[in-house]
């Protein structure tokens, strides 16, 4: 199914999809989720995403605070640090590299 | 049920589920905190957004298993050291040489069968007996819990609150306040009752609670969950992870074997010249 594929794709990404977010700047679960989702990528459940975040974290590729909110409870932010921001340098440039080859092994002209 | 039905009965038992995958102190108050911000921001099914609540405590648990070892929130110097200590009574020699360095954000277990002296060691560590030889040295507060109870059956649960809090300094309602949260973190609200009516397992919480009152940084815990349920059981040693993660040196006597792979040190006084065993975590 379509959207089964697309799922799978974005699993191998989706760490470096949270970070490059977290790159525009500072965000809590929710949040990043809702701009992933806003990306076209589709919706990010809770239990996916959280995990990522911990193990993103856990590497000390994001850092977070909780910050008191006006309304409700206090929130949990991520920023990235400098290693993750060193990491996604680099997987990005990887990632644009992998991309052409898929789109050129994909495109209906036979390739040279 | 309505939504936040729904959610509220998803977190409680992503909460017990998590407990049961040893998944508590920080990590469990993160993982709920969040879980319950997010259902409330997007209002999504908790079943939709993370899975049935076994299999997502079972994920994390797993997550955290598999994780680098978090750095060991930085373990210093000693907090608790006892050294050599010899205690013999009625010529029977009871402790011979105990050894014991305590960090703060380490929690020590003694174990051994009844008899060997781990009550005494805990009250020569809290000061209520001197040891024939040795030495033992606290520094910060001290908190004791002793395995019975010693409370005032005509005073109010409040009153035993306010009494020691004065003793490390509190104000009266700064002692009730802390005591009161502390009490919750056991599944306990105090109430008016004197503390003779109350049940064996409610006095025994509020032996713990007197114990933690005004933040000691050394912890003397002996075997203080009898008449406990199985929940509270659980409640104490969320608390006692708390206490470590916040720096605190915690020794807890006990001879229930489930906690002891998740302790820093284990003290067995079953065993002949009993050195604290470190253990990795």
């Amino acid at each position: 199914m379509a959207d089964d594929r697309r799922a799978q794709w974005l699993r191998g990404v989706l760490d470096l999809c949270v970070l490059a977010e977290l790159e525009r700047g500072e965000s809590y679960g929710y949040g990043v989720a809702q701009a992933l989702e806003g990306l076209g990528l589709g919706p990010v459940p809770g239990g996916t995403l959280y995990p990522v975040l911990g193990r993103l974290e856990r590497a000390e590729l994001i850092r977070s605070r909780w910050v008191d909110s006006a309304a409700g409870p206090p929130r949990k932010y991520y920023a990235v640090t400098a290693d993750g921001q060193a990491l996604l340098a680099r997987e990005r440039e990887q990632w644009a590299g992998f991309a052409a080859r898929v789109g050129t092994a994909l495109s209906q002209a036979a390739p040279r | 049920m309505s939504p936040d039905g729904a959610a509220a009965g998803w977190l409680d038992d992503l909460g017990r589920a998590l407990r049961r995958e040893n998944v508590d102190g920080w990590h469990h108050d993160q993982v709920l905190a969040e879980a319950r911000q997010h259902l409330a921001d997007s209002g999504e099914d908790p079943l939709v957004a993370f899975g049935p609540a076994v299999d997502y405590a079972r994920l994390l648990a797993g997550e955290l298993a598999g994780a680098p070892v978090t750095p060991p929130p930085s373990v210093g110097p000693a907090r608790l050291l006892v050294e050599g200590v010899v205690k013999t009574y009625r010529g029977r020699p009871v402790l011979t040489g105990v050894d014991l360095a305590v960090a703060g954000g380490e929690v020590a277990a003694v174990i051994g069968p009844n008899g060997v002296g781990k009550s005494t060691l805990l009250r020569i560590c809290a000061g209520l007996e001197s040891p024939d030889a040795g030495s033992v040295t606290v520094t910060g507060g001290l908190g004791y819990c002793p395995q019975r109870p010693a409370l005032v059956d005509l005073l109010r649960a409040e009153e035993h609150m306010e009494l020691v809090g004065a003793g490390r300094g509190l104000s009266r309602a700064e002692a009730r306040r802390h005591g009161a949260r502390l009490a919750a973190d056991l599944d306990w609200v105090p109430d008016r009752r004197l503390v003779g009516d109350l049940s064996g397992g409610t006095r025994q919480k509020l032996n713990v609670v007197l114990a933690a009152l005004g933040d000691p940084a050394v912890l003397l815990l002996d075997e203080p969950y009898q008449g406990f349920d199985g929940e509270s059981f659980l409640d104490f040693w969320e608390q006692v992870w708390h206490w470590r993660d916040e720096g605190r040196a915690v020794v807890v006597v006990t001879h229930r074997p489930e906690q002891l792979k998740r302790v820093d040190r284990v003290l067995d006084l079953g065993r002949e010249g009993a050195v604290a065993r470190r253990r990795s975590r």
